[in-house]
C-alpha cells in the first residue's frame, strides 16, 4: 500500500508545484499587465499634460501665454446623415470637404476632425446639435502682442513623437524649464463610474511649466519694432534690426529685426526668418568696430587721445594693399579724437601698426570677440579668431577699421556696453527671473565676464565718441542737449573675394546718456538704397529711437 | 473567569461599534462621488472661463491694440517735445 501513498503524495506535490508556477506566471511575470487591466477596470488613467510657462516682459505682461482651443472630433458610428454633417463642419471649420468626408466613413469609433478650433467656432457647431461630434479642450500658445519679438520669442512646434517643443530664440534656449513635466492620474470609480473620494487623483510627476521673466521692456521693444520696420521701408533696406541694452546689468531692453514672422503661423514664413539676426547672423562691423580698437591701444597705451597720425596723408600701402579713407580726403598729422570723429580708416591702421598683433588678439579676446557672448537665446553664433600664424600685415590693418572680420551684432553690443560701463563688460541677459508654477520666483543676478579697459580708457573712449556725434558726419542727426556717445559703420558687402561698393550695411552703436548710460544701442539696416551710409540711414533712426527712449527715461536736455 | 469574558465581551462590543462606525461612514461617504463630480466640473468650468477671461484681456491690452485704436481714435504721435528746462516764475517783476 505504500507505493499509493507515496504517488498519491506525489501527485499532490506536482498538483501544488502546478499552482505555484501558475501563480508565479499571474504575479511575476504578467503582474504589470495585469495590474494596467484592473486600474482600467477599476479607474481611468489620464495622462495630465503641463501647461507650458508663460513669457512675460518686465512689466509682467504675458508677451506669451497659452489659450484654450479645441479638438473636433468625430464618432463615424453615431453619426445619422454623414453627408450633411461633412458639410456642415467643412463649412463651418474652413477645411476641406472631401477631407471630412473620407474622415467620417472611416470604420473607427474617434476620428479627429480639427484641432486648434477657437471657443467661438466650437459655440457654433455646439448650436448645431450634431450627432457624434464632440469636443475636446486643449491648450495652445497665444501671443496677444502677435509678431512682436518674435524671432527673440521663437516658437513652439512639435517633435519626433508629437509632442510640444520649443524651437529657436527663447522657447528654444529655455525649453526643459517651460515645458514643465507630463503626469499621470488615476481616477477611481465605482460601478456607475462615479469617483470615489477615496483615491479620487493619484496623480503622480505633472508639474506645469515654469514662467520667464524677461528683461525686455515692451514700450521700448515696440518703439523699436516700429521704428526699425519704417528705417527698413524708408530707406529701401532689405532687412533690418535693433538691440538695446543696459550697459550696467547686460539685460536686453529690446531686440527687433525686420522682417520677422508670426509664430501663431510660422509654418507659413521662409525659415530664413526663424533665426534671429542679432545673434545669428556674421557681418563685417565697419567702423563700429573702431571705438574697440581705439580703445584698446589707449589701455594698451601705444596712443594717447592727442597722439598724431604720421601716415595719414594719403593712403597706406600695406603688403602691396592701397588702403584708402571712405570718401578719399585725408588729414595730416590728425590725432586720434579726430580719427574717429572722420572715421578716418588710415589713421586705424596706424593705431594697429603701433599696437602690434599680439596686443590686438589679446584685446579683442577680451572684448569677447571671436566667442559667443552667452546671451540666453537658442542660436547664437561666432567665427573664431583666425590663429596668429594666419594673421598677414593686411589683415591687422584691416580689422583696425572693421573689414576682414566677422561678428555678431550681440558681440558688438555687448563690447561698446563695456565701453560705456567704465571698463567693465556684462554677460548680455534677457531673461532676468523664473517663476515656477507655485509662484516661487528666482532671479538672474546680472554677471560680469571681464574688464577689458580701466574704467580711465572707457571715459577717455567716451569723451572721443562723443565728440564723433558731436562733429563727425552724423551730426547733422544729432539730438541737440544730449550728450550722447556713438560711430556710424558703413561695410562694403564681401561677395565672392571682393568688396561690392554699391551694397553696404549701414549700422550706428552708441549710448546715452553718456555719464551715466541708461542704454546702449546697436541699428544695423541691410543694403540700404536711399543711401550707403550708416550716416544717413542707421544714424537718423538710432537717434529717432534714442529721442524717444530719452524721454521714456524722464532725462530732459540741457543747454544745446 | 470573569475577567477575561468582560475582556472578550467587550472586544466584541468595539468591534460591533466600530463596524456601525464604519457603516454609517462608508454610507457618508458614498454619495461625495457625485458632489465631487459636480465640483471637479465646476472647478474645469471656472478654469475654462477664466483662461478665455484672460485671454480677452491680454488681447485688448496689448500695445499693438491700444496703438492701432489710438489711432482710429485720431490720436497722433507729437512731432516734437516741449520740455520745461528751469523753474518757471508764477509771476514777473514789472
Amino acid at each position: 500500500m505504500t507505493w499509493r501513498y507515496r504517488f498519491a503524495f506525489l501527485g499532490i506535490v506536482f498538483l501544488f508545484f502546478l499552482v505555484v508556477c501558475r501563480l508565479f506566471y499571474w504575479q511575476v511575470v504578467k503582474a504589470q499587465e495585469l495590474s494596467l487591466i484592473a486600474q482600467n477596470q477599476y479607474g481611468t488613467t489620464i495622462t495630465l499634460a503641463p501647461q507650458r510657462g508663460e513669457i512675460r516682459t518686465s512689466d509682467n505682461f504675458p508677451i506669451v501665454t497659452n489659450k484654450i482651443s479645441y479638438l473636433v472630433f468625430a464618432n463615424p458610428k453615431d453619426i445619422v446623415n454623414a453627408g450633411e454633417t461633412s458639410s456642415i463642419l467643412s463649412s463651418v471649420l474652413g477645411i476641406d470637404l472631401a477631407s471630412v468626408s473620407a474622415d467620417l466613413s472611416l470604420d473607427k469609433f474617434w476620428v479627429p476632425i480639427a484641432s486648434g478650433v477657437d471657443l467661438s467656432t466650437k459655440q457654433k457647431l455646439e448650436k448645431m446639435d450634431l450627432q457624434g461630434v464632440g469636443f475636446d479642450s486643449q491648450y495652445q500658445r497665444f501671443y496677444p502682442e502677435a509678431s512682436m519679438a518674435a524671432q527673440l520669442l521663437g516658437f513652439v512646434g512639435k517633435d519626433d513623437q508629437g509632442n510640444d517643443k520649443g524651437y529657436f530664440g527663447l522657447e528654444g534656449y529655455y525649453d526643459r524649464l517651460l515645458k514643465g513635466k507630463t503626469g499621470l492620474a488615476i481616477q477611481v470609480h465605482d460601478a456607475f463610474g462615479r469617483p470615489i473620494l477615496a483615491q479620487m487623483n493619484q496623480a503622480t510627476g505633472e508639474t506645469d511649466g515654469s514662467s520667464l521673466v524677461l528683461s525686455i521692456d515692451r514700450s521700448i521693444q515696440f518703439l523699436a519694432e516700429e521704428k526699425i520696420k519704417d528705417g527698413v521701408e524708408q530707406y529701401g533696406a532689405t532687412s533690418g534690426m535693433v538691440g538695446i541694452m543696459d550697459p550696467k546689468t547686460g539685460q536686453i531692453l529690446a531686440m527687433a529685426a525686420y522682417p520677422n514672422f508670426d509664430p501663431r503661423d510660422y509654418q507659413d514664413y521662409s525659415e530664413d526668418l526663424y533665426r534671429n539676426p542679432f545673434i545669428s547672423n556674421l557681418y563685417e562691423p565697419g567702423s563700429t568696430f573702431k571705438p574697440l580698437v581705439m580703445s584698446s591701444a589707449l589701455d594698451a597705451k601705444v596712443v594717447t587721445p592727442q597722439t598724431k597720425c604720421n601716415i595719414c596723408n594719403g593712403p597706406v600701402s600695406v603688403s602691396g594693399y592701397d588702403i584708402h579713407t571712405w570718401d578719399d580726403k585725408y588729414f595730416p598729422n590728425t590725432n586720434m579724437i579726430d580719427v574717429i570723429m572722420h572715421s578716418d580708416n588710415t589713421g586705424m591702421v596706424f593705431v594697429a601698426q603701433k599696437m602690434g598683433l599680439d596686443k590686438m588678439l589679446n584685446y579683442l579676446g577680451k572684448f569677447g570677440i571671436g566667442n559667443t557672448t552667452g546671451i540666453d537665446l537658442q542660436g547664437e553664433v561666432s567665427a573664431s579668431l583666425k590663429p596668429k600664424n594666419q594673421w598677414y600685415a593686411v589683415d591687422l590693418a584691416t580689422t583696425a577699421f572693421g573689414q576682414g572680420i566677422s561678428i555678431t551684432p550681440i558681440e558688438l553690443l555687448d563690447a561698446t556696453a563695456a565701453i560705456a560701463n567704465g571698463g567693465v563688460m556684462m554677460e548680455p541677459h534677457v531673461v532676468s527671473a523664473v517663476e515656477d508654477s507655485d509662484g516661487n520666483t528666482v532671479g538672474i543676478p546680472p554677471k560680469t565676464i571681464g574688464s577689458p579697459i580701466s574704467s580711465g580708457t572707457a571715459k577717455a573712449m567716451t569723451e572721443i565718441m562723443i565728440n564723433a556725434v558731436e562733429k563727425g558726419e552724423a551730426s547733422w542727426a544729432r539730438l541737440k542737449g544730449y550728450r550722447i556717445a556713438g560711430k556710424t559703420g558703413t561695410a562694403s558687402i564681401p561677395i565672392q573675394g571682393h568688396y561690392d561698393p554699391t551694397q553696404t550695411i549701414a549700422s550706428f552703436v552708441g549710448f546715452a546718456p553718456a555719464e551715466d548710460p541708461k542704454f546702449v544701442m546697436l541699428v544695423v539696416l541691410n543694403r540700404p538704397t536711399a543711401s550707403i551710409y550708416g550716416s544717413e540711414t542707421a544714424a537718423p533712426i538710432f537717434f529717432d529711437i534714442a529721442k524717444s527712449l530719452l524721454g521714456y527715461y524722464g532725462i530732459p536736455p540741457e543747454g544745446d | 473567569m470573569k475577567k477575561p469574558a468582560l475582556i472578550i465581551g467587550s472586544l466584541i462590543i468595539l468591534v460591533l461599534v466600530l463596524s456601525v462606525v464604519r457603516i454609517f461612514i462608508s454610507n457618508q461617504v458614498s454619495t461625495s462621488g457625485v458632489v465631487l463630480s459636480a465640483i471637479q466640473t465646476e472647478a474645469a468650468s471656472v478654469k475654462t472661463e477664466n483662461t478665455i477671461l484672460a485671454e480677452k484681456l491680454y488681447t485688448e491690452s496689448a500695445l499693438t491694440n491700444i496703438d492701432s485704436e489710438a489711432e482710429n481714435l485720431g490720436f497722433v504721435t507729437p512731432k516734437s517735445d516741449f520740455v520745461l528746462s528751469g523753474q518757471v516764475s508764477v509771476a514777473f517783476k514789472q
